[in-house]
């Protein structure tokens, strides 16, 4: 299959072949995009129907026939989702805020800056990344109770700010930046703080965005740890608000509401990302090489 | 001289042997006091109480608590109660055993005395009961408490003594119910039965596989539909656990020691899986809820709690299937099926209040002051009054009120409901004969391996297993480790040997991960040569 | 121009490098490093208790406890084969993905949006989903399967039956959930690849099979890397996926993974054991840091080349 694959594949087949491949490739496109959008459309229709009839429906129906606003309405009155939202936004906000100072030092550490220890520590970070979170949970409890954070947004906050994952991602970022310009900005007399804000992270520009919007995304569906250190419900998330849907709703599990949730709850993600997706696939830019 | 080539990184390791040191010696450092009684209960102080409650998604329920809640703190201005609902007894068990360690667990708190009992294996975490309960002040029935509580003869002695444990008492009871039958009779009748006043297993078989009978057209002559699973059983760990009951056969006992795997729990679950397999059978966690089988008429036995009585039944209050599909029946309610007719045994359960200890006694007081209240009759007869649940005191039992409500049975389809209060009447007529497992610190696991092999059994037998002789011994062995059940009734280790040999996968594994290693120093030793010799 | 800005070597330039790597290494050591002490000195506590709050002596027998555990090897074989599945096959799916939405003009933009969306959402509720799609109930065989059936083929349980049909679609979850990041990086990489190199390739008239592998390949190969190992480290970690579809009670399913076996140590029915949890989590960490370490030196001298 790799021969219809590459772009490169110009001019060297026949007018013929090209559509041929290019209907290939479109088809093979297509289905997945079906098995990736599947399931929302489900989801979408799930939370349309009222809680009697999804509970009635013995044979999965592909269409809605008598389609309610209800579970909507539901979701925001019986917990109040609204609530949640903002407290989520405070909290995706504050933790994105502090992640990005975190890590653009430290992967520009690791890229750019030569010193004792560096692929040691390197490593030590990597061997970090595969702590599962289940485990630390348990000691961040304790440590949190203990400096009496629980219930507060700062206990929220602390332990979800760093993730060596995304460390990991800029400095391979920053590390395709070419030498040259380094050592342009060094015969200039460019400090490394300067280099780093005016230069590097400008270029950086795409998967800066990408990182922040992937931490965006991390803290709006997080749920195990809040769900541990919160139990006022002034502090609760709207993935917790999500799970008291799921439980107390009206009868056993009641999966429409839930479903309308979600469903509400993701939108605001989908906008952000439909807003900066072009900034996100820009790709690293090319002009690095430039002089 | 020898110069560090990396001062840095010696500070890490510092640190890391320092922070192992002082972390070991933290581990199970956190103790409080035992509780002791204070002479006075100071109303001048204000204390915040915590409360964890179980509710059954049942609005009116918590109605309930926080009227108890307004109601109490209208007696007692200084304590504000911080109510915390949970739907499961699971969360709230996991919940707690995660605050044990940093000595956060609520004050008051509803629970399993199953629970309790692995609470209770720290020291001073649970407040022991007793000498609260006869204190003449504050105790129950005391002359100091605002309230008109219960003295603890106007507790229902059975219902008290599930709550001791190891000879005290560390909780209240709260509410019980018991497993009842939910029988259509219009089902039964058609098949040509009657309805006995106690049900036998025997019974209870030979009419499901009778309800089995198909018409031409492959529906089910009973219902003329696709569906018919004649016998349902919600909870599959108290069915396992009354039958072994009623056939005097081994389940546990009080010192922990576990005789579930015997001969007779074998030829029960040969005789279960038997009728899973003509379809007669089914459980919960397999086919779902019996009440909507039950009230859609794709059901005619179906076992749960007095507590979802308000569940079953043509004219349901709580339903969770579409009102077209209910079919219109009548609805019988009798004890669990029984092995001897003239001794009827059936699981007493229902949540139980238990406090917890805090340095501060008087904020303990303040928690036992509420949890007495829970006991009145006012909380007592309006929560019970939302299922089938019986109220623990014979002051609430006995009380008009509570008589009256007994006595309106069918008036309405809501508090009212026939069903539900037919499921209270059970219970209530049959308090002698209801039983609880012995309760010690793994009973929990007990329990659960109990249903997990009839879940286990039935599972199989759906995907056309062969159920035999060394299916059951694997059975067998696969839930006990499942549970972990060897690690209770005062097993402790001794040595590594005691363990047995390591098993293939095992030492395969830590071969693996040894030779990897080994090559991977090999590589960075050669890789080290290399850069030695820069020709 | 300054010793320490650029060689870094003198003492100024090393503190200067500690110095930006300061806060990193003050969350994680607050939060990654310390738990994990905390959580090796549990291992060797042991039989520690939650609610007891107390061991029975210091030593190793933790280690053979869990090694010896029939459902800790069944973890470690389900873990295993999730990572042997999921990794490769995923990685390879979007590369096909990548290079075909590179080569596409036409409706790429939304191809890509459309790829994306798997990952803004809850994978609770997806999760829930796929169970609802795939499972079969006592009323119909679910949607999955009546697909299965219009094939002709035989309708099989693939939440609570065979083995086999629950790894499956574990697997297929588990990739549809880590595609939509792997095709983001991946697209990424291909469009910074400098067109110039592929001008040269036609001009010399050099085949597309050879261009893709001598000059695509090499040039997007760091991200590769960084996806198999970032994929190997997040496929050991697997457990909320799992939950998604099959519930907590994974033990008894037969489904559990080493996260969800350390988890369900933790909460256990005598009172939680962390002592337990703790040894498996570090014989997980021991896993994935030696398979990660190989993967590493795999990719330096690929790299090299």
């Amino acid at each position: 299959m790799y021969r219809h694959m590459s772009r490169t594949a110009i001019g060297t087949g026949t007018s013929v072949r090209k559509h041929a491949v290019r209907t290939i490739m479109y088809i093979f496109l297509g289905i997945w995009a079906v098995i990736v959008l599947f399931p929302f459309y489900w989801m979408i229709l799930t939370s349309f129907k009222s809680y009697a009839s999804y509970m009635g429906e013995h044979l999965p129906k592909f269409y809605c026939s008598d389609p309610t606003f209800r579970n909507y309405v539901d979701a925001f009155t019986q917990v109040p989702l609204a609530k949640y939202f903002i407290n989520t936004v405070v909290f995706t906000a504050l933790t994105t805020a502090l992640m990005l100072m975190v890590i653009v030092f430290a992967a520009y550490a690791f890229a750019r800056l030569d010193f004792k220890g560096k692929n040691i520590m390197f490593v030590a970070f990597l061997a970090l990344m595969m702590i599962p979170n289940e485990l630390v949970i348990i000691t961040n409890f304790v440590t949190i109770t203990d400096m009496n954070l629980r219930n507060t947004f700062t206990g929220l906050i602390l332990p979800s700010v760093t993730s060596v994952f995304y460390i990991y991602l800029l400095k391979e970022n920053f590390e395709q930046v070419p030498d040259e310009l380094y050592y342009a900005a060094k015969i200039d007399g460019t400090s490394d703080l300067r280099y780093l804000f005016k230069v590097l992270v400008p270029i950086c520009r795409p998967t800066v965005i990408t990182v922040i919007i992937l931490k965006v995304i991390e803290c709006w569906n997080s749920y195990v740890w809040p769900r541990l250190i919160t139990d006022d419900p002034n502090y609760f998330l709207v993935s917790n608000g999500i799970q008291e849907i799921r439980e107390n709703g009206f009868g056993r599990e009641n999966i429409p509401a839930m479903m309308a949730a979600v469903v509400v709850v993701s939108i605001p993600l989908v906008i952000l990302f439909l807003v900066f997706r072009n900034r996100i696939m820009e790709g690293i830019s090319r002009e690095g090489t430039k002089g | 001289m020898i110069k560090l080539r990396n001062p840095g990184s010696l500070l890490p390791a510092v640190m890391m042997t320092v922070t192992a040191v002082l972390l070991s010696g933290c581990h199970g450092s956190r103790q409080t006091n035992e509780f002791v009684i204070p002479d006075e209960f100071d109303t001048g102080r204000h204390y915040d109480i915590v409360f964890w409650a179980k509710n059954d998604t049942n609005k009116t329920q918590t109605q309930i608590y926080n009227q108890a809640i307004a109601d109490f703190e209208a007696l007692y201005p200084n304590i504000t109660v911080n109510m915390r609902l949970y739907t499961d007894y699971n969360k709230i068990y996991n919940d707690v055993i995660t605050n044990i360690s940093t000595g956060t667990t609520p004050n008051v708190c509803i629970t399993y005395p199953d629970h309790i009992a692995t609470y209770m294996t720290g020291d001073n975490v649970v407040v022991p009961l007793d000498g609260l309960m006869e204190d003449p002040r504050y105790g129950l029935g005391g002359s100091e408490v605002a309230f008109d509580s219960p003295g603890s003869d106007e507790i229902v002695p059975e219902f008290l003594d599930e709550c001791r444990l190891g000879g005290s008492c560390y909780a209240l009871p709260f509410m019980r119910s018991t497993e009842a039958l939910y029988i259509n009779k219009d089902y039964v009748n058609a098949l040509g039965y009657d309805i006995p006043d106690v049900v036998t297993w025997d019974y209870v078989w030979e009419v499901s596989e009778a309800a089995l009978a198909k018409n031409n057209d492959g529906t089910y002559a009973l219902n003329g539909k696709d569906i018919m699973i004649p016998f349902i059983y919600k909870s599959t760990d108290n069915m396992l656990i009354s039958m072994l009951k009623q056939q005097g056969a081994g389940y546990s006992d009080d010192s922990g020691n576990i005789s579930l795997f015997n001969d007779t729990t074998e030829s029960d679950l040969y005789t279960i899986s038997g009728h899973v397999a003509t379809g007669a059978f089914s459980t919960f966690k397999i086919s779902g809820y019996p009440g909507n089988f039950f009230n859609a008429g794709e059901c005619v036995f179906a076992v749960d709690s007095t507590a979802g009585a308000t569940w079953m039944g043509s004219s349901a209050p709580l339903s969770d299937i579409h009102e077209n599909d209910i079919v219109n029946f009548e609805t019988v309610v009798r004890p669990i099926p029984q092995y001897d007719t003239s001794d009827p045994k059936m699981i007493s359960q229902g949540p139980s209040i238990c406090i917890f200890n805090k340095d501060d006694p008087q904020e303990v007081m303040a928690s036992w002051l509420f949890a007495q209240y829970m006991l009145t009759n006012d909380v007592q007869i309006a929560y019970s009054s939302t299922e089938g649940y019986v109220p623990v005191t014979t002051k609430a039992q006995e009380s008009s009120q509570y008589k009256d409500y007994l006595a309106r049975a069918g008036e309405d389809a809501d508090e009212h409901y026939d069903v539900k209060i037919a499921a209270a009447e059970l219970l209530l007529g049959n308090m002698q004969n209801t039983f609880t497992t012995p309760v010690f610190n793994g009973s929990t696991a007990l329990r659960n391996a109990a249903g997990q092999l009839i879940e286990n059994v039935a599972k199989s037998t759906r995907r056309h297993e062969t159920i035999d002789d060394d299916y059951m011994n694997k059975l067998y062995s696969d839930v006990e480790s499942l549970y972990k059940l060897d690690q209770y009734g005062g097993a402790s280790k001794d040595s590594q040997s005691q363990l047995g040999e390591l098993p293939v996968a095992s030492k395969l594994l830590i071969l693996c991960i040894g030779a990897s290693w080994m090559g991977i120093i090999v590589y960075f030793i050669v890789q080290f040569a290399k850069k030695k010799r820069p020709d | 121009m300054t010793k320490s800005g650029v060689t870094g070597k003198g003492i100024k330039g090393t503190l200067h490098g500690w110095l930006y790597l300061l806060p990193a290494m003050i969350f994680l050591g607050a939060f990654m490093v310390y738990p994990l002490i905390d959580v090796f000195v549990y291992s060797f506590e042991e039989g520690y208790n939650s609610a007891s709050q107390s061991y029975f002596g210091v030593g190793s027998y933790n280690y053979g406890y869990v090694l010896r555990d029939r459902y800790f090897l069944q973890a470690i074989a389900n873990t295993l084969i999730l990572v042997i599945i999921t990794v490769p096959v995923s990685t390879g799916l979007s590369l096909l993905i990548s290079l075909a939405l590179s080569s596409v003009k036409f409706l790429q933009k939304l191809f890509r949006t459309v790829f994306f969306l798997p990952y803004v959402t809850n994978t609770l509720a997806v999760g829930l989903v796929f169970m609802i799609l795939f499972q079969k109930t006592e009323y119909t065989d679910g949607l999955v399967n009546l697909i299965i059936e219009s094939f002709g083929w035989n309708a099989v349980d693939f939440i609570s039956g065979p083995y086999w049909a629950k790894m499956l679609v574990l697997c297929v979850y588990v990739i549809w959930i880590v595609m939509p990041f792997k095709i983001l990086i991946l697209t990424s990489a291909l469009a910074s690849v400098n067109p110039v190199y592929y001008k040269a390739a036609k001009i010399d008239g050099t085949s597309p099979l050879r261009t893709f592998t001598k000059i695509t390949l090499p040039m997007i190969s760091p991200m590769i890397f960084y996806l198999v190992i970032t994929g190997f480290i997040g496929a050991f970690k697997a457990y909320s996926d799992v939950v998604a579809i099959f519930g907590t009670n994974l033990n008894a399913a037969g489904m559990n993974t080493i996260v969800g076996y350390v988890y369900d140590m933790l909460y256990g029915d005598g009172g939680g054991y962390p002592s337990y949890a703790s040894s498996a989590a570090i014989i997980l960490f021991a896993i994935v840091l030696t398979i990660t370490v190989v993967n590493l030196i795999v990719s330096r001298r690929k790299a090299y080349n």
